[in-house]
């Protein structure tokens, strides 16, 4: 199953002359780890806001998971980011006000979907923590007492939990020393293949690149460079 | 749900500036409430000044001149009641009681009520309070004087006080009824009316202190000492104004009728609450530049939960991206917003409310002491419901302009942020 599929995909900013970003074709079958590389300037940022579906194409279409989204309302591309997504930022991607459980269980309540798949949410998120290495203690703790690596952790979890099939992450290790960052991984990694869920990894950094079994360079992919 | 928790979470992690812009609301509410119920407290009050009153007689003129000088003791009388009509409406079927009212006298001052004992015992305030004495005795004797507690508290008198009379109504009157002092024999409680600024004597006393004046002043070589005063014959020729008491309130306007065709003597009668009510909308203007004020203050303290809104939209941008990427469409940052300010006003005329009551209830042992008024308890009454709308409504409308913002900014920013 194709779960993303872009087809001579053309996006221009408004008031602009030339195409910021030009993919004639780009396909990432189900459970596939990709990892796509792109200094900044490459479009980077504008892929990532065209698959999560905060912008629409200017030309050509977006299929995710078999469904052309590229006419979808904005209303219908929230509908599916919120049901089929899970997205980690770069940093800072927990509530400051929420627990720890709290933040991972967000989704399920903007999504029946991801909540029925969780089923008990709370339990969910406690299984999802504990398989992320963050145990009771930590769990019990405010938000921002943890540290970065924690807090990207709860981060996995939370795009984790109610099994999305698509994990977005923005540059999610950008923060991170090695240790961590190669840990971090480890444990995406595993969680999302025990829920055979595909992760679309962005970053510049190479040496990540080294653990994923597909690497896309952005610039060979984008024409509009 | 989600969002109530998520707001409620997100106004306790800001609290600080959250309970600041609340009690500003929350005052800016009881001040609303808190004057909304002055206001009516002192109409109700205003209209109690006199009551059990059916009719209020005093020489032709105006009804407001009428009322103010016999129970505001305010201004003066254009002409005088002959005794002898007097007699004969008090003396009319219809009629219960009477009270004669001899004005024109002062003391430092506090206007000169001169009357009878039927003053003590037929005069109502208020809710049908009749008066009480805090100290003393009714007068008894032509030089017995009972003082309002004002005049007792202001000027210090105690009973067994001497004082003298002045004629005319001015505080530094000359000429001064000196040769026949009065005794203080008696101290009103506070009324809350013009009672409180009176002192009363009786009506031969009123004779007596003018038996030696003719027109006004005292007749030169020919001084008629207390004394001597007291023996002589003191009916009065004259009386300023008379309050009828009815032996039923139904024939009120038959009575009236008949007063101000009276053929002796040209009469007015008027009717003291129809007149007391006349009077409130000539002087009720303040009510309105009242209202205005608290409204202004009421929007002041509506744009300072504005501003806390408006300022904290930048520090908010990161936690709206965040709920975006979740899942959260955009309408659901705007009512996040809503739903904050919705909070803080509710909470804000909930805590202003408390104000209000606690305030009233503070303050009634105070006021009924010092002022002799009794203040109700305050209760939220429909009129304060419909303000509190209001004001949460007005709230409702000044938030959506940060929630507007936020709105727009959660469509532009998609996840991108990067603060």
């Amino acid at each position: 199953m194709n779960i993303v599929e872009l087809n001579e995909l053309r996006y221009r900013w408004k008031g602009q002359s030339s195409d910021i970003l030009r993919i004639p074709e780009l396909t990432i079958t189900k459970g596939e780890h990709v990892f796509l590389r792109g200094e900044s300037g490459s479009g980077k940022t504008t892929l990532l806001n065209l698959l999560a579906g905060i912008l629409s194409p200017t030309e050509g279409s977006i299929k995710l998971l078999e469904k052309d989204l590229s006419h979808a309302s904005s209303m219908a591309k929230d509908r599916f980011r919120a049901d089929h997504m899970g997205v980690i930022f770069q940093q800072f991607n927990l509530l400051p006000y929420l627990s720890v459980v709290d933040n991972v269980t967000l989704p399920c309540h903007f999504s029946a979907r991801r909540k029925k798949q969780a089923g008990d949410i709370q339990a969910s998120a406690i299984q999802l923590l504990d398989h992320l290495q963050l145990h009771e203690g930590l769990r019990k703790s405010l938000v921002t007492e943890l540290s970065v690596g924690q807090q990207q952790r709860v981060a996995v979890a939370r795009a984790l939990i109610g099994q999305p099939e698509i994990i977005i992450a923005d540059e999610p290790t950008s923060a991170l020393d090695t240790s961590t960052r190669d840990r971090f991984i480890e444990l995406l990694f595993s969680q999302a293949e025990a829920q055979q869920s595909t992760i679309i990894f962005v970053s510049h950094d190479p040496h990540i690149a080294e653990r994923f079994p597909r690497v896309i360079e952005l610039s060979e992919i984008n024409e509009a460079l | 749900m989600i969002l109530f928790k998520l707001t409620w979470h997100s106004l306790w992690n800001r609290r600080v500036s959250v309970i600041l812009t609340l009690l500003s609301i929350a005052i800016s509410v009881s001040l609303l409430l808190g004057v909304e119920y002055i206001r009516k407290e002192a109409k109700t009050s205003f209209l109690n000044t006199i009551s059990g009153t059916d009719l209020v007689v005093g020489a032709r003129s105006g009804p407001v001149q009428l009322l103010l000088y016999s129970v505001f003791r305010i201004g003066n009388a254009t002409n005088n009641i002959t005794w002898d009509s007097y007699q004969t409406l008090a003396e009319h079927k219809r009629v219960a009681w009477t009270i004669p009212f001899s004005l024109g006298d002062s003391h430092k001052g506090y206007r000169v009520l001169g009357t009878n004992q039927d003053y003590f015992k037929y005069y109502q305030y208020s809710n049908k309070q009749p008066l009480a004495l805090s100290a003393g005795k009714q007068f008894d004797g032509v030089y017995d004087a009972v003082i309002g507690a004002e005049v007792a508290k202001q000027l210090n008198y105690k009973v067994g006080t001497t004082i003298t009379l002045a004629h005319g109504a001015a505080a530094t009157s000359f000429s001064e009824h000196k040769n026949k002092p009065f005794n203080i024999v008696g101290i009103l409680k506070p009324t809350g009316t013009p009672i409180d600024r009176t002192v009363h004597v009786s009506l031969e006393g009123i004779e007596a202190i003018h038996i030696d004046w003719k027109a006004g002043s005292p007749v030169a070589g020919f001084e008629i000492s207390a004394e001597k005063a007291a023996r002589m014959n003191l009916t009065p020729t004259n009386i300023t104004a008379f309050l009828v008491g009815l032996k039923s309130r139904a024939t009120t306007f038959r009575v009236q009728r008949e007063i101000n065709e009276f053929e002796k003597e040209p009469l007015l009668a008027v009717v003291p609450g129809v007149a007391l009510a006349e009077l409130w909308q000539s002087i009720g203007q303040f009510e309105t530049v009242l209202r205005i004020i608290t409204l202004f203050v009421l929007v002041a303290g509506l744009l300072g939960m504005l501003t806390t809104l408006l300022s904290t939209l930048n520090e908010r941008r990161r936690e709206m991206a965040i709920l975006r990427a979740v899942g959260a469409y955009p309408w659901h940052v705007f009512l996040l917003f809503l739903l904050e300010a919705l909070i803080i006003v509710v909470l804000g005329c909930v805590l202003g409310c408390l104000l209000v009551f606690f305030g009233v209830q503070l303050a009634q042992p105070w006021v009924t002491a010092e002022y002799g008024l009794h203040l109700s308890t305050w209760i939220l009454n429909w009129d304060d419901a419909v303000l509190l709308l209001l004001v949460t409504g007005l709230a409702v409308v000044f938030s959506t302009l940060p929630a507007l913002i936020a709105y727009r900014r959660a469509l532009q920013d998609g996840l991108t942020v990067k603060v």
